[in-house]
């Protein structure tokens, strides 16, 4: 059945809340999730894993598991060392030590959770029951539980006896000790964030089908980026040792061939690569100080040149149920049932359930943020000092984590504001909790903390919250103009306005009058607001400044598009949406250059045999810009291909053509028309070499162009019960502007989803180890996500800034996320103010609003 | 493990179909639907009761299937997703949650759908904000739930007082 | 997340529920709503070898009044609680409770006296018994007893229930003719168990002629969230029998109430807040409950 989507008006699709296409499939349970894959003689995974914070792996005794009904195999860390290669990180950052990991572990475990073994088995029961019967021996080690533990250099190392702190740095903007030496007051704050988890609905699974006969390797996937899990399940697995991978290549010539050849065309198309990265220095120096890195590092590319096709995987990722960044990894679990398939050659299930999923499945935030501002009396802004500690857990994420956000941190921390000068400094500590991976904007500690200073700085000077941000914030007058730490801001970062805007919709200026009148009547109200920027995708730089050497690689956004045989278009793409309706936002760009109805495309994606490579996938609020700008370009030279074939067989001139509502005629004499059908034949005829069922191929690339900003002020009020420290949102408001707007329904749906967990973080979510590194959120009753009830209405006011740039989309994916809990804090904040309540940490339950309010007594907890 | 492994016999209907099946004790209905059945539409998200995915109604009632044993549901009628739409013809809460752009990664969705669908079989009398506490036992992390309401407001008639 | 197996026993009657569990004892668990115990084996917490479901004793799904007391078989859930226009006239703390409990689904399925034997200390429905002091009939081959629920909860998930006993039916006193009730717990979610709760059942003497001078006569006060077991607040209850309503009576009420619990932290809540919230809501829900008798009357 071809779903019918009943667009506003046949003739622009863009810009209107047009159904999606995605619903008819998903809402009749027709959706294909990865959970939803069975096979015929599909086996089982689940995971032994440590109940220790940190500890010695003396001993594994498996005998009496294997002995247990159903069970086909249990492979232990040992075993897996033999498999498959260590996790290696690729990041070569000065300052930086990147520990190796293996996907089990076989003699030190690092949180509670550290799978140490895999059950192979008939069922997912059976191998639960199996687990039981694995008798570890651990011989427990002092844990680190958070980062001051870290900090501490008496505590016992995690990663190799070297220090706790694996990523130290420092950068300094002008001439920041000048600048803090002529401030009227320099005032300072430690702030933190605690850890929180993404939580997507589905967790993370993975199905590895090995086809029986051919022995080829299907991995379904529940994955942010096909390719990434791809080439990292393929350059990790089947770990073979330099000599035989050599053996292989000498017999298989064609295999070096295939990769001098591939990696030439690479460089002729990208001839950026071939100059020496910024990373080379670093990557050489920790080459030198780890010698084996560098092996295990080459062990891992040869075996990888001297795999036969048939070796490496293709991955298929259908529908997924949420991500929000925690699918954006390979995970060790990934790794492991991968090669457990591969070795048992049969097909294996993993399903991570939500225990696994919150002590493992990847946490997020977990910063201690001290910043100073210098600023005059009037609160004009100075500069700022900042230093970071992030906590990254025990493992850090593959291919990116903790070292990398801590990077977008420090470039995104000025935001829309004039910050003369700046130093930060960051580290990057190790301890014994699970995975930091990337969540809704994962440097978004910079706004928690830049937005609620400036509230403090406010307060300190006795000046309002809107007159300190206004006065230092950039104007649209300003513009271009580069932030002090690189990337510029361009004539569209249009964050002034929003706050300008926020504040009238607010009526700001009689809110303390409004406060007051309502405080006489017993009612304790507040009124927060904040302000952001978000590249997204950001400038074509933006990498650059982050990471010297890493936009190459992830810059560029290709897409292919399809005329097919039957008149169809497809629009193929290496996204893979998780919930953001790709398939019809892109739908409605192609079918506006195309001028087809919708209903005429289909969005393929999430298929490795077919999508185009690249390494990003769905992420960082990067799709409307950078898809919908590549399916703009890609669509628009398919229009001049069929335009060309039209004129031919209208015999009309090819500025005369017109295709409306899929209909190819010439200008005025529609009637006369003729279908893409028709054209897809003629295209087929002219070229033989057509692949099967397809008429004209364009494939394009596209580096984002300008790029450019999403910005916006989000304003909250809150109502607070000081008798039982309840907090309540009576209204919450949002001005935006995230340029051309795709499809508003789904973009406001990003914008509430991102607030709703945003005012979790605040009131209800904690990620909680107690001193001993214990984990103590393992279930849905432990961990909070709000429900129904505690997520009020949101206002949304979009405003655009005209611009001539085509295909002037922008991200929204984080934005509400990263703000919500600056402002519901400020608000919080701003209700408790007459109590002399000062707030550093956004999280806020009952119990912590009543010992700020000193209506009790603040008790040691034993949790952190 | 003595004899935990054996099977029991239990009749139900599911979808209009009578179903004779043989299951082990320990299975939940959800694995019933989604393993023995192919009804994959009925999500597990949680497994211990919280987040509602995997709702599906037992003799008309809302119930989580993955609360509910097999061998408990024996003798009884269970809905899933699967059964609201009519061929090509969305049910009236399917057609409202395309309408109003109720989900994003739909994961959640089934729940939702059976929990509002009871909603309108019971004929329950409801306020804004009486049919949020309605729709409180499913989580969603997609939306912030405004999408969802207004579907569900508009396929239950809500309309009019504010949204307290 | 998947249970251990376990055999199971479908009980055709009564009788036949309580063989096997005579003949299992500590082996075996009653499988009622399993709303309470699935998730527990689900997670392994709990993994009886046994299971007696009474699911097909659907004569044991009545509400009915006899000698002036509420009878609840043991399969009612608590949404045919909810729902009872008996409940609503007669009971009406428990009327008041049903709503808090869980979500609909779960009340769908949930049963009363499975919540009342699985003695949740943060549930509704052991609170309202205590504060009612309902009495449970509880029965076994051995035969049958009834325990004041004043004597009932032990500890943390642990009552007066023999292993081979089985809660048949808990029976509620009738309200009195100028009655109010009132349930109010904040937890951290709609739906979740309650932080702190505290149920509330006032009893009036006569008809008062002067506003807000209602002599009590009778007080119910259930406390749940704040420990091993659901607590009836006995100095509260005494202070407030006798004396007419006011501010300052519900204040000490309050007060006794706060003095006399030692509740534990969890990480949604310290002990200081239990304690605190505690009063605030005993000052609450006797203000409320006192409305709601006077306003009837
Ligand atoms: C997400 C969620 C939220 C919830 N929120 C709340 C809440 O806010 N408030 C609340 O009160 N409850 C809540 N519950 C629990 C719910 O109310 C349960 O229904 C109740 O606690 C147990 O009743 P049941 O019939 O399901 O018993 P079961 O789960 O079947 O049994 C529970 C225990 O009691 C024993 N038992 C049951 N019946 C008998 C009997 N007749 N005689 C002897 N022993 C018996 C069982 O052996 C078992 O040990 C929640 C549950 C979930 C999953
Ligand atoms: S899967 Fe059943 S409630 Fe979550
Ligand atoms: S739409 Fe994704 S969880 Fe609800």
């Amino acid at each position: 059945m071809r779903e019918t989507i009943v667009g506003p008006f046949a003739g622009k699709f863009v810009g209107h809340a047009v159904r999606r296409v995605e619903d008819p499939r998903l809402l009749t349970g027709e959706g294909r999730y990865v959970d939803d894959v069975q096979l015929s003689g599909m086996l089982h995974a689940a995971f032994v894993r440590s109940p220790h914070a940190h500890a010695h792996i003396r001993n594994i005794e498996v005998a009496a598991a294997r002995r247990s009904p159903g069970v086909v195999d249990i492979i232990t860390g040992a075993e897996m060392e033999t498999l498959v290669h260590p996790f290696i990180g690729m990041l070569a950052l000065k300052g930086l030590y990147d520990p190796r990991f293996y996907a089990l572990s076989s003699k030190r475990v690092r949180h509670v959770g550290d799978p140490v073994a895999i059950v192979i088995a008939e069922s997912r029961a059976q191998a639960e029951d199996a687990i039981e019967l694995v008798e570890v021996s651990y011989e427990t080690i002092e844990a680190v539980a958070n980062a001051s533990d870290a900090l501490d250099s008496r505590k016992p190392p995690l990663w190799d006896n070297r220090s706790n702190v694996l990523f130290d740095f420092a950068n300094t903007y002008g001439e920041v000790d000048a600048a803090f030496a002529g401030a009227d007051r320099v005032i300072s704050h430690q702030f933190k964030e605690q850890r929180v988890s993404n939580q997507p609905m589905e967790t993370r699974g993975i199905v590895v089908e090995i086809d029986p006969k051919s022995s080829a390797i299907t991995v379904h996937a529940a994955t942010q980026s096909a390719h990434m899990l791809k080439w990292v399940l393929a350059l990790l697995s089947d770990r073979a040792s330099i000599p035989a991978s050599i053996k292989t290549l000498a017999i298989n010539r064609d295999r070096v061939t295939r990769f001098a050849k591939s990696a030439k065309a690479i460089l002729t198309a990208k001839p950026e690569l071939k100059e020496p990265s910024p990373m080379m220095p670093a990557m050489v120096k920790q080459f030198r100080a780890e010698p084996s890195r560098f092996v295990d590092l080459q062990r891992a590319m040869l075996g990888l040149l001297a795999k036969s096709d048939n070796d490496r995987p293709e991955v298929l990722a259908r529908d997924i149920g949420g991500a929000f960044g925690t699918k954006g990894s390979a995970s060790r679990e990934d790794l492991a049932v991968y090669a457990a398939a591969r070795k048992l050659g049969r097909s294996v299930k993993w399903i991570e359930d939500r225990n696994e999923h919150l002590m493992g499945g990847g946490h997020s935030r977990d910063e201690i943020v001290d910043i100073s501002m210098a600023v005059r009396n009037d609160g004009t802004l100075l500069g700022m000092k900042v230093s970071l500690t992030l906590d990254q857990g025990a493992y850090p994420a593959f291919p990116f984590g903790g070292s990398m956000f801590s990077q977008i941190i420090r470039v995104m921390f000025p935001g829309p504001y004039r910050v003369p000068v700046m130093q930060f400094n960051g580290k990057v500590v190790a301890t014994n909790k699970g995975t930091l991976v990337a969540y809704r904007g994962p440097w978004a500690v910079e706004t928690f903390v830049r937005e609620r200073m400036f509230d403090m700085v406010a307060r300190e000077l006795g000046i309002t919250a809107a007159e300190v941000r206004l006065r230092n914030i950039v104007t649209m007058a300003e513009l271009p103009t580069p932030m002090i730490t690189g990337p510029m801001l361009d004539v569209r970062m249009s964050a002034h306005r929003t706050l300008v805007d926020a504040i009238a919709i607010a009526d700001y200026d009689n809110w303390p009058a409004a406060q007051l009148a309502a405080r006489a009547n017993g009612k304790i109200l507040g009124l927060g607001i904040a302000t952001f920027c978000e590249a997204a995708p950001g400038p074509p730089d933006f990498f650059e400044h982050s990471i010297p050497g890493s936009g190459a690689l992830a810059g560029i956004e290709p897409a292919k598009i399809v005329l097919e045989a039957d008149g169809m278009v497809a629009v193929i793409t290496q996204q893979v949406p998780h919930g953001q309706g790709h398939e019809t936002t892109l739908a409605q760009v192609a079918a506006d250059q195309l001028g087809i109805p919708i209903e005429a495309i289909r969005v393929r994606y999430g298929d490795t045999k077919i999508t185009p490579f690249a390494m990003m996938g769905t992420g960082g609020s990067r799709s409307a810009a950078m898809a919908g700008g590549v399916v703009t370009f890609a669509a628009r030279e398919l229009k001049e291909r069929i335009v060309d074939i039209a004129a031919d067989l209208m015999e009309a001139s090819r500025e005369d053509i017109v295709i409306e509502a899929g209909n190819v005629h010439v200008a005025g004499v529609p009637a006369r028309g003729i279908t893409l059908a028709d054209i897809a034949v003629e295209a087929r005829r002219r070229d033989q070499n057509a692949a099967p069922g397809e008429a004209i191929r364009v494939a394009q690339e596209f580096d984002g162009g300008e790029g450019g900003w999403t910005q916006a002020t989000h304003a909250c009020w809150v109502e607070v019960d000081l008798e039982t420290g309840q907090v309540a949102i009576p209204r919450y408001v949002v001005v935006e502007d995230c340029g051309e707007i795709i499809n508003p329904a789904i973009v406001d749906g990003q914008i509430r989803g991102g607030i709703a967990q945003g005012i979790g973080q605040v009131l209800y979510e904690k990620i909680t180890y107690d001193d001993a590194g214990q984990f103590q959120t393992g279930t849905f009753m432990d961990y909070l996500i709000p429900t129904a009830c505690e997520i009020p209405d949101i206002e949304i006011h979009h405003i655009e800034t005209p611009s001539e740039i085509e295909a002037n989309y922008r991200g929204v994916g984080e934005g509400g996320m990263v703000v919500a809990p600056a402002a519901l804090t400020n608000a919080i904040e701003n209700a408790l103010a007459h109590l002399g309540v000062r707030i550093s940490e956004p999280y806020l339950p009952p119990s912590k609003i009543l010992e700020l309010a000193g209506v009790i007594q603040t008790a040691r907890s034993t949790a952190r | 493990m003595n004899s935990t492994n054996s099977r029991i016999a239990v009749a139900i209907t599911v979808n209009g179909t009578a179903h004779e099946l043989q299951v082990p004790a320990r299975q939940t209905l959800a694995e019933c639907v989604r393993e023995e059945l192919g009804l994959t539409g009925t999500h597990l998200g949680c497994e211990h009761g919280v987040c509602g995915a995997c709702t599906v109604l037992v003799d008309g009632q809302a119930a989580r299937s993955c609360l509910v044993l097999t061998v408990q549901a024996d003798g009884a009628t269970i809905e899933t997703v699967e059964s609201l739409a009519n061929d090509d013809t969305l049910h009236a809460v399917q057609q409202a949650m395309v309408d109003n752009h109720g989900f994003q990664c739909a994961f959640c969705a089934p729940g939702f759908l059976m929990t509002i669908k009871a909603l309108i079989d019971n004929q329950a009398v409801l306020t804004k904000a009486t049919l949020r506490e309605e729709l409180s036992g499913n989580l969603c992390r997609c939306t912030g739930y405004a999408s969802i309401l207004a579907g569900a407001e508009a396929v239950l008639g809500l309309t009019g007082e504010s949204n307290a | 997340m998947k249970m251990r197996g376990f055999e199971y026993h479908r009980a055709a009657t009564l009788d036949d529920a309580l063989a096997t569990l005579s003949e299992f004892g500590d082996d075996a668990k009653v499988l009622a709503g399993g709303q309470s115990l699935v998730p527990m084996m689900a997670m392994r917490l709990s993994s009886p070898a046994h299971l007696v479901d009474t699911g097909k004793l659907t004569t044991h799904d009545t509400i009915t009044e006899t000698d002036g007391m509420i009878a609840i078989g043991m399969r009612v859930t608590h949404a045919a609680l909810e729902q009872s226009a008996l409940i609503a006239t007669a009971v009406p703390l428990a009327h008041a409770a049903a709503p808090h409990i869980g979500h609909r689904a779960i009340r769908n399925r949930g049963t009363v006296c499975g919540s009342i034997a699985h003695a949740d200390p943060a549930a509704e429905l052991p609170a309202v018994a205590v504060s009612l002091n309902a009495q449970l009939v509880v029965r076994s081959t051995r035969g049958e007893r009834i325990v004041n629920a004043a004597d009932f909860f032990h500890g943390y998930l642990t009552t007066a229930l023999e292993p081979d006993e089985l809660l048949t039916e808990v029976r509620f006193p009738k309200r009195g003719a100028i009655a109010g009730a009132s349930v109010h717990e904040v937890s951290r979610r709609n739906g979740d168990f309650a932080l702190v709760g505290v149920a509330v059942h006032l009893e009036f003497a006569k008809p008062s002629t002067k506003k807000g001078a209602a002599v009590i006569a009778n007080a119910g006060i259930g406390l749940f969230g704040l420990g091993g077991i659901p607590i009836a607040a006995v100095e509260a209850q005494s202070l407030l029998v006798g004396n007419p309503t006011s501010d300052d009576l519900f204040a000490a009420a309050a007060d006794a109430v706060m003095r006399n619990i030692d509740p534990m932290p969890d990480n949604h809540a310290t002990a200081q807040y239990r304690r605190h919230v505690a009063g605030v809501l005993t000052r609450r829900a006797l203000a409320d409950a006192t409305n709601q008798a006077l306003a009837a009357s």
